[in-house]
């Protein structure tokens, strides 16, 4: 019997690379496309291949990396989030023009909903203003053999493609048989080739037209794609009504038609948004009066539909523009959509009763918080109480649960911690106003998009404090290493590179590191960096807040474990709640006091510097 | 099924034995799991589903078995069971289910079953192993395909090594809860 596992949507995506010959893959964690690379590293180890994988710095040096190799002749692949493809875009719209030639196929994960993610945008929008075919899974088997076609259309082509798998793919599980993986047998080559590869405009109007040209031939090829592009109508049969559906709306509407045994109403599968099948889609159109679209998480299919009285969808108002397509969303809006049409309904309204029921019980919100003992807690306690009056912008990683704290005013983009801290100071000083200004970003943050905005920072004058909270790991992510440890994707050895070094490098000429779980240090080096800021010749202070994450290292975030107790001396002024947060910290009404809960702390012995009135002692 | 608690608890790995197992005695899997910021202390929920189906999501009102860590968010997520569907939870509170959780369940048909797992993985010296201690309870009812042997073999299958042996005596004294609760 094959193989089987049972592997995360991101594992099937994985499988699908090495099995297609992939010799080259690149990455920057995002969810949900995080777990991606680390199944790649997983099957390049059982399967002894030798491609080269990288977490890169950034989505577009993945990129960048990704289509170097492809034009060598080699597979490869780059894999980020959504919005990574953002960062990516400059490199993506060029390499559409300037072709490949080892399969290239960027994975551009989506975050329906969202749960993990800054936005909803659809991927496959990129893809069509970039024009380059994207493939649109529903499941992760499929997203699984995608892969591989993309790979072979890349190779015939000469394009490279996106796969955009939403987080119900990436995060699903299924059992996957495995096939033989055969090592790649590829070999780099660079053939001079000026006109394409450094292009001018000139000759970017002449690979235009060529692109224009491969993607009339790639759509004719879509159109007869049976294995993603289906639908299931009887010749010469007429509907009054049907469905449109790609990616995972598809399987979630394949599901209930199936439960329900309703045959009546035919389904178009839509696996190629784009080039979109126009054919197909008009053979399905003429066969139905009218058509429901369920795609996730724009209306790409409804635009090439192009025919808007006939449909409902987004534009119509029948399905939300915005949120996920959870299975009861989809049942409840293709019962009202039934209704509306006079045809039989899928069954009785969903019932709301259960949902009634529990937002009657007021349940306690469980926010997502910083771990108990996570240094960057410590960090943001020492800036709020420093200070107070300051504008907090702050960035993208698990910090921006600083939040909780009061400690984080703005979170952009990646990177914008310092780009809105300088824009802040430029806007305030402009009307004579001193504005205290605190930044915080992550060290994998900084490595990612932090340069650039330092630099400008410095070389336009703006004054602000930034405190780079390096916890020596991507965290929220699930613990990837950054290029600060020296430690590579698969673990080897790389070459270590100094945040001080490269703060320097950008002409900061305030720098301390400092220890955040020492919070009366860390107090006193804000004050400094603060008078730092505001000296005539003065500018912008980093301070360094270097620890490691609790999750990551727990022995060596924690080296001396103080078991902690409250006494009566608590007056119950709840500051420790409020302005330190620890989950492991509640009010006990019985006691009168604040009281530990064992299950969650960790020992760490932080709030013993925190309570003003000394009632957190070790015991 | 839906599995559900908090950030932290270890419901993949609960969802992962459950899957596993169902797998080895030919089913085919589909499952859905919570990763990323969510998984920070929130609420976490994983859906898995049996046999032939394309989506990993379970509709509202379908769920047939339901294992939550934590009593809250069995109430969180009660609108995922089906009519007769089954709850287990991890709960010491004697009072469990709240008085107007109470009058639904039972007006739906819904079986309501509490076992203070955490106390019986505490009680082992495992605190973080309520997990296997809830899956150990559940086993004793002959529920779903998945049984308690089976379920067993599959925990010390894919437990690591050092967790081996604890993980399979905290289901065990779950199991054990389960049966004498069968005969209370």
């Amino acid at each position: 019997m094959a193989r089987q596992e049972i592997l995360l949507g991101n594992g099937a995506i994985a499988l699908g690379l090495v099995e297609s010959g992939c010799k080259v893959v690149t990455s920057y964690p995002g969810t949900p496309s995080s777990e991606i690379l680390a199944e790649v590293i997983r099957f390049v180890k059982s399967e002894r291949l030798d491609t080269y994988i990288e977490w890169s710095t950034n989505e577009k040096v993945a990129l960048d990396t990704a289509f170097a190799a492809s034009i060598t002749g080699k597979r490869a692949a780059c894999c980020m989030k959504q919005v990574g493809l953002n960062v990516a875009a400059d490199s993506l719209m060029s390499a559409a023009y300037m072709g490949t030639i080892g399969g290239l196929v960027i994975i551009s994960c989506d975050d329906p909903g969202p749960h993990s993610s800054q936005t909803e945008q659809d991927t496959r929008f990129m893809a069509r203003i970039a024009k380059v075919p994207v493939l649109d899974p529903s499941n992760p088997q499929e997203a699984r053999e995608m892969v591989s076609l993309g790979m072979d259309i890349s190779e015939e082509f000469r394009i490279p493609i996106v796969l955009r798998p939403a987080i119900r793919v990436c995060h699903a599980r299924q059992n996957i048989k495995f096939n033989l993986i055969k090592k790649s047998a590829q070999k780099a080559s660079f053939k001079r080739d000026p006109q394409r590869w450094a292009a001018t405009p000139a000759f970017r109007l002449i690979l235009h037209r060529e692109l224009n040209i491969k993607l009339k031939e790639i759509g004719k090829e879509f159109e007869s794609l049976a294995q993603y592009n289906f639908h299931n109508l009887e010749p010469g049969k007429r509907y009054p009504f049907g469905i449109i559906a790609g990616g995972v709306p598809y399987s979630v509407i394949r599901d209930i038609l199936t439960e329900k045994k309703r045959a009546d109403i035919p389904i178009l599968k839509i696996g190629t948004p784009f080039p979109f099948p126009e054919s197909l889609a008009t053979e399905f159109m003429m066969a139905c009066k009218r058509v429901l679209v369920l795609e996730e998480t724009d209306t790409v299919i409804e635009y090439f539909l192009r025919n808007n009285n006939m449909i409902f969808g987004r534009l119509s108002g029948h399905v939300p523009s915005e949120g996920e397509l959870v299975p009861q969303v989809i049942y409840d809006l293709l019962n009202k959509t039934l209704d509306e049409l006079n045809l039989e309904k899928l069954g009785p309204k969903l019932d709301y009763e259960a949902t009634e029921l529990v937002k009657g019980l007021n349940l306690p919100v469980k926010r997502p918080t910083l771990c108990p003992g996570c240094p960057h807690r410590a960090a943001f306690f020492a800036i709020r109480k420093t200070k107070p009056k300051a504008i907090f912008t702050s960035d993208i990683g698990c910090y921006t649960l600083g939040i909780n704290l009061g400690a984080v005013d703005t979170c952009l983009d990646m990177g914008a911690a310092i780009t809105i801290a300088s824009g802040f100071y430029h806007s305030f000083t402009q009307d004579e106003v001193t504005q205290p200004i605190v930044a915080t970003i992550g060290d994998s943050t900084f490595f990612h998009s932090g340069t650039a905005g330092l630099l400008n920072a410095v070389y336009n004058g703006a004054r602000f404090i930034l405190v780079i909270l390096d916890n020596l790991t991507t965290a929220m992510t699930g613990m990837q290493p950054t290029p600060g440890l020296g430690i590579r994707a698969d673990g080897s050895k790389g070459k270590a590179v100094s945040l001080e070094r490269i703060v320097t490098g950008c002409g900061v000429e305030f720098i301390e590191v400092v220890d955040p779980y020492d919070i009366k240090k860390m107090v006193n080096v804000i004050k400094k960096a603060s008078t730092y800021v505001n000296e005539p010749e003065g500018g912008i202070a980093v301070i360094i807040s270097r620890h490691p994450c609790v999750i990551a290292y727990p022995d060596e975030a924690i080296p001396e474990r103080k078991r902690v107790m409250v006494t009566d001396d608590c007056v119950e002024c709840n500051f420790c709640l409020e302005r330190f947060e620890c989950p492991a910290l509640y009010h006990d009404q019985e006691l009168g006091r604040a009281d530990i809960n064992r299950e969650l702390c960790v020992n760490c012995g932080l709030c013993i510097q925190v309570c003003p009135k000394g009632a957190i002692v070790e015991a | 099924m839906i599995l559900c608690g908090l950030g932290g608890q270890g419901i993949l790995f609960m969802t992962r034995v459950l899957a596993q197992a169902a797998l080895d005695k030919g089913f085919n899997v589909m499952g859905a799991e919570t990763h990323g910021m969510a998984q920070r202390g929130g609420s976490v929920i994983s859906h898995l589903r049996l046999g032939e189906v394309k989506s990993s999501l379970i509709r509202a009102g379908t769920a047939h078995l339901m294992l939550s860590l934590d009593e809250n968010e069995a109430y969180r997520n009660l609108a995922f069971l089906s009519k007769v569907g089954k709850i287990y939870v991890d709960t010491d509170s004697g009072d469990f289910p709240r008085p107007e959780v109470k009058e639904f369940l039972d007006k739906r048909g819904i079986t309501y079953r509490a076992a203070p797992a955490k106390a019986i993985a505490q009680g082992l010296g495992a605190p973080k192993s309520s997990n296997l201690a809830l899956l150990g309870f559940f086993s004793a009812f002959d529920e779903g395909p998945m049984r308690y042997k089976e379920l067993k073999m599959t925990i010390e299958k894919i437990s690591p090594k050092r967790f081996r042996e604890i993980n399979s005596k905290v289901f065990e004294a779950g199991q054990n809860r389960g049966s004498s609760y069968k005969i209370a």
